[in-house]
Formats: C-alpha cells, sequence, structure tokens
C-alpha cells in the first residue's frame, strides 16, 4: 500500500508548523497504536506542502493553515487551484481541517471581509465573523475544553487566538445534504470559547460537517500535538473504511 | 499518554506566543509600504499580507530630507478602515511615545524603523513592555538578538531603503546566514563555553544565541527588506532563506498609473508565493513592467545610508 499523503496548503501563511506537528502526531501513532495503521508503520504518512493543481491531486487529506485569508483567496484564484479545492472537499470529500484562516476558507459565508468580499473554498455550512476579537492587540491565548479529545482531554487545551475568527452562525445548508444541526451530515459544534467570566454561550471555536474541520485558534503554534493526532486518526479510520481512496 | 501529548510551548510565554504568531502567519507573504487609504486598498487587492502605513515611501523620504517621523494617525486610521489585513505602522528608533500612539491606535504591528529619523541615540525602545508586537531591522545576527532581547517578535533585514538597489539587504541576510552557521558549528564542536564566547563577541544575549544555534535559524521569523524592487529580487531573498518580503518603495516608486502599481503588486506577491518556480516567475516579471528607477547603493555616501541608524 502506498503511503497516505497528507498536504498542507502552501500558498502563505503557517505551513512548516503544521508539517512539524502532523509529524510528531504521526509519530506518536506509531509508537503507541501501531495497530491502527493500515501497512507498514514507517512508510505511512507522507507529508506534502501543496502549491499546484497537480500536487493537491496527489492528497488524501488536506490541512489549510492560518496566514492571511484574503492572500491565499487571491493566490488560490491566481495558481487555479480554487476549483480543484472545491472539488476535493465538496465532491470528493476528503478530510479537510482549517485552522484561522483556514476556518474562513473552509466557510460557506465570511462577514467582516475586504471590500467587495472575498472567495472562499466552503465545505462548512457556517457564517465566519473575521477577526472577531479585534486586532493583534486583542489576540490571547486561553483554555478550551475540547471534549471531543475524549481520553486525551486530561488537561485544557491551550488556544493560541490571533485576530481570530470565529463561528458566527450555523447557515442553511449550501453544500446540499443533510438539514439541520447534528452528527448526520449537518455542522457539529465541537469546542466553545468563553471568556472567563464572561455571560452569554460563548463564541464557536471549533466545527466539523463530515469530512470538513475547522478551528478559530491555532494548535501550530503550540507543542500540543493532540488535536493533530485525533484529525490523523480520523483519516486513518477513512482509509480503513474505503472511504478514501489512496492514489498512489 | 497524556504527558506526552502536552508540549511546554503552549504555556511558556502566552504573551510572546501570540506576538510571534501573528508573524508566524505572515510567512509567504509580501507586507506593503502604503501611504493612504486608496494605495493600501491596492495592496489588499492585489494579496499583500499586510501593509505598512507610513507618511512617505523610503525613497521620498530620501529625496526630500528632513526629519521623518511617526505618520499623523488620521491617515493610519484611514487605512486601518479600509482594509481586513493587518496594519504595520513605522515608530522612530527609541521613541517610546510614538510606540504608544501607535499602540493606543490599535495597529497590528510596529515597525521600530532606522528609515524614520532616530529619537534616541543610546537606546531602543524596550519592546517587551509592550502588548503590541514589534518588528525591528538588522544587519547582522548580533544586532537582530539584541531586538529580540529587547522584545521582538519579528526581525527583518535593513537593507537599504528607498534605494531599489537589493545588494545591501542580500548582504545583511547572507552575514545573518553565516554567523547562525558559525554558532551552530561552535556550538557542536565547543558546547555552551563556545557559544558564550561568540556571544560576547557578537555583543548579545548568550541564551538567545544557544537556542539560535539549536534552531539553525532565527528564533523569530525573519522577512527581506530594504531595496526589494522587483519579483525577481523578492524571489532572491526568498532564496536566501528569507521568511517573507517587505516591498516600501518598489510598488508605488514611478508607477505611471495605479493600475500599474497594481500589477507590480501582484507580480511580487507571485513571485514570493512561487519563488522556486521559474515558469511563475518569467509570468510574474512580464505582468511587473517596468521597475521604479532606483540609486544604486555604491554611489551612497556613508551619511546617506539608513542602515547605519540603530546599533
Amino acid at each position: 500500500m502506498a503511503p497516505i499523503t497528507v498536504g498542507v496548503l502552501a500558498l502563505q501563511g503557517g505551513v512548516g508548523e503544521h508539517i512539524s506537528l502532523l509529524q510528531k502526531a504521526a509519530a506518536h501513532i506509531v509508537t503507541t497504536q501501531p495497530e491502527i495503521l493500515p501497512s507498514d508503520p514507517s512508510k505511512t504518512f507522507n507529508f506534502l506542502e501543496v502549491r499546484t493543481p497537480d500536487a493537491l491531486a496527489q492528497c488524501s487529506a488536506l490541512i489549510i493553515p492560518g496566514g492571511e485569508s484574503t492572500t491565499m483567496a487571491i493566490v488560490a484564484r491566481r495558481l487555479g487551484l480554487l476549483d480543484p479545492l472545491r472539488q476535493f472537499v465538496k465532491v470528493e470529500h476528503k478530510p479537510v481541517w482549517g485552522t484561522c484562516a483556514g476556518l474562513v476558507m473552509l466557510a460557506e459565508e465570511a462577514s467582516a471581509t475586504k471590500q467587495g468580499g472575498q472567495e472562499l473554498v466552503g465545505g462548512l455550512d457556517v457564517r465566519v465573523l473575521r477577526n472577531r476579537y479585534g486586532t493583534q492587540i486583542q489576540s490571547f491565548v486561553a483554555d478550551l475544553e475540547l471534549p471531543f479529545l475524549g481520553g486525551e482531554q486530561e488537561k485544557p487545551f491551550r488556544g493560541v487566538f490571533i485576530r481570530a475568527p470565529v463561528v458566527e452562525e450555523i447557515i442553511a445548508p449550501v453544500s446540499g445534504g443533510t438539514t439541520g444541526v447534528g452528527k448526520n451530515g449537518g455542522v457539529e459544534v465541537l469546542g466553545v470559547y468563553r471568556k472567563k467570566g464572561g455571560k452569554g454561550e460563548g463564541d464557536i471555536v471549533a466545527v466539523k460537517q463530515q469530512n470538513v474541520f475547522g478551528t478559530s485558534f491555532h494548535p501550530e503554534l503550540t507543542d500540543d500535538i493532540r488535536i493533530h493526532v485525533w484529525w490523523l486518526k480520523r483519516v486513518l479510520e477513512g482509509v480503513r473504511h474505503g472511504e478514501l481512496v489512496v492514489s498512489a | 499518554m497524556a504527558a506526552n501529548l502536552n508540549g511546554a510551548n503552549g504555556t511558556a510565554d502566552d504573551a510572546f506566543t501570540v506576538k510571534a504568531g501573528l508573524a508566524q502567519m505572515l510567512k509567504g507573504g509580501v507586507i506593503m509600504d502604503v501611504t493612504n487609504a486608496a494605495e493600501a486598498r491596492i495592496a489588499e487587492e492585489a494579496g499583500a499580507c499586510a501593509v505598512m502605513a507610513l507618511e512617505r515611501i523610503p525613497s521620498d523620504i530620501r529625496k526630500l530630507g528632513g526629519v521623518a517621523r511617526m505618520s499623523n494617525p488620521q491617515m493610519i486610521k484611514d487605512i486601518q478602515a479600509a482594509v481586513t489585513i493587518p496594519v504595520m505602522a513605522k515608530a522612530r528608533i527609541g521613541h517610546v511615545v510614538e510606540c504608544q500612539i501607535l499602540e493606543a491606535l490599535g495597529v497590528d504591528y510596529v515597525d521600530e524603523s532606522e528609515v524614520l529619523t532616530p529619537a534616541d541615540d543610546q537606546f531602543h525602545v524596550q519592546k517587551s513592555d509592550f502588548t503590541i508586537p514589534f518588528v525591528c531591522g538588522c544587519r547582522n545576527l548580533g544586532e537582530a538578538l539584541r531586538r529580540i532581547k529587547e522584545g521582538a517578535a519579528m526581525i527583518r533585514t535593513k537593507g537599504e531603503a528607498g534605494t531599489g538597489d537589493v545588494v545591501e539587504a542580500v548582504k545583511h541576510m547572507r552575514t545573518v546566514n553565516a554567523e547562525i552557521a558559525r554558532a551552530s558549528a561552535a556550538l557542536k564542536d565547543g558546547g555552551p563555553l563556545a557559544v558564550s564566547a561568540m556571544a560576547r563577541e557578537l555583543g548579545c544575549d548568550a541564551a538567545l544565541l544557544q537556542r539560535t544555534a539549536e534552531l539553525g535559524r532565527l528564533p523569530v521569523v525573519n522577512f527581506a527588506a530594504g531595496g526589494v524592487a522587483t519579483p525577481a529580487d523578492a524571489a532572491l531573498m526568498m532564496h536566501l532563506g528569507c521568511d517573507g518580503v517587505f516591498v516600501g518603495s518598489g510598488i508605488f516608486k514611478d508607477a505611471e498609473t495605479p493600475e500599474h502599481a497594481a500589477r507590480r503588486a501582484r507580480a511580487i506577491v507571485k513571485a514570493v508565493a512561487n519563488f522556486k518556480d521559474a515558469g511563475a516567475l518569467i509570468e510574474a516579471s512580464i505582468e511587473h513592467g517596468e521597475a521604479m528607477k532606483g540609486i544604486s547603493n555604491a554611489g551612497l555616501k556613508p551619511e546617506e545610508k539608513m542602515a547605519g541608524r540603530g546599533w
């Protein structure tokens, strides 16, 4: 079996940080749970910086990193990557994870965009609000409870929020399929941030809809590999269940 | 198992993680000097990852002479209102109050910059005192690590701003790279004592030099700046290992029309995103059109150079 190629979209932003944590997360899985790996563990994952449609075609899963979503959208358009990305996410239904700007790119709608709006890849039936907390001076680090990490959630996750977007609203499905919120195709809320002593329900900062996962914050700016481990395991499950075809 | 899964980084210094983190998110991008909201919009539409607000582009500062200072806050506010990408602004070296004003304005990064006339001939700003992050210029590793010790969360080469001549930026990047290689070799051959000796020689903090030697690169993001005028110049700086590029005068100086400036801006963004792809660099160079005229660095008198400001 060929290795599973996991790409990181490398148009701009925190690319190397994701690759580094993916490598650590893969090594962790190989050490602790070799039984869930589909083939020769040393060959299981291959991590690739994606700048072209050809590189994207080699990938079974993709991370869209943090950066400036405006820049990424413009560069993706100019490199002819927007339509292949939409195909990857919404037609081929391959696992995709966006952090910060990546979450913006994966939303069907975004508010507080540049004049004239910005292009998006889509895949999550949500509207994100860019720069929810304001400018850089309002950027922060906060403890998050992320129950989806299951047994690995033994201590809070240090969420690094930098000019971060949040999910402002879950919207009616744009991409077709099941309506409503829930596990059967709708948007699942996987993480909420409540300011200490703050009122209200808090901000939605982690969501998943089928193959598409998004976080407002930057796990790649910490040494905490838990979310990368969790996500790679989801990718492995897809391969095991035959939902994901690994291209040779 | 959880113990293995949790690293120390997230708790080491949250304030610095957030400051340096924004610079990490700018990597692979182009930061453009702009002097008004219309130019900022051109930069944003071209794909700039941030803009640098200043009163005059460096080539005009050079031409007009006089004292160059922080920009009028109203101009910065207009730019902030016009774009959604990060807005940076320049303060004079050592001018704590200009930095306080920029922080209160809510700009995203302050550039304590030699392009403006220094306000203090003894001290740079103690940048760790601020919540807002700082970027500073350097000509060599010692200077970079002195700025990081003071709290800078991002470094750039000084180059020679406003000339359109990339030679000084290349020299500064090569110097930093060579000194990092020497520090790594010193660590390998002589251990921490050899690193301490080198830190005394460079006039920088030994712990920071040790960390740099271990990483084999600066511990913060490092952009190119000062004389980048064409897509090929920008790609050259990426080739030398810079994380991204500042373009000062190169977008708007001698541009025949706003559309010409926009084409230059798009071309440089493309060149940085695809700096290893010769085909993309050909396209970018054609799109760019005529570059700013420029001034040869070799013809400048020492007192005409900006890079010598700061220490």
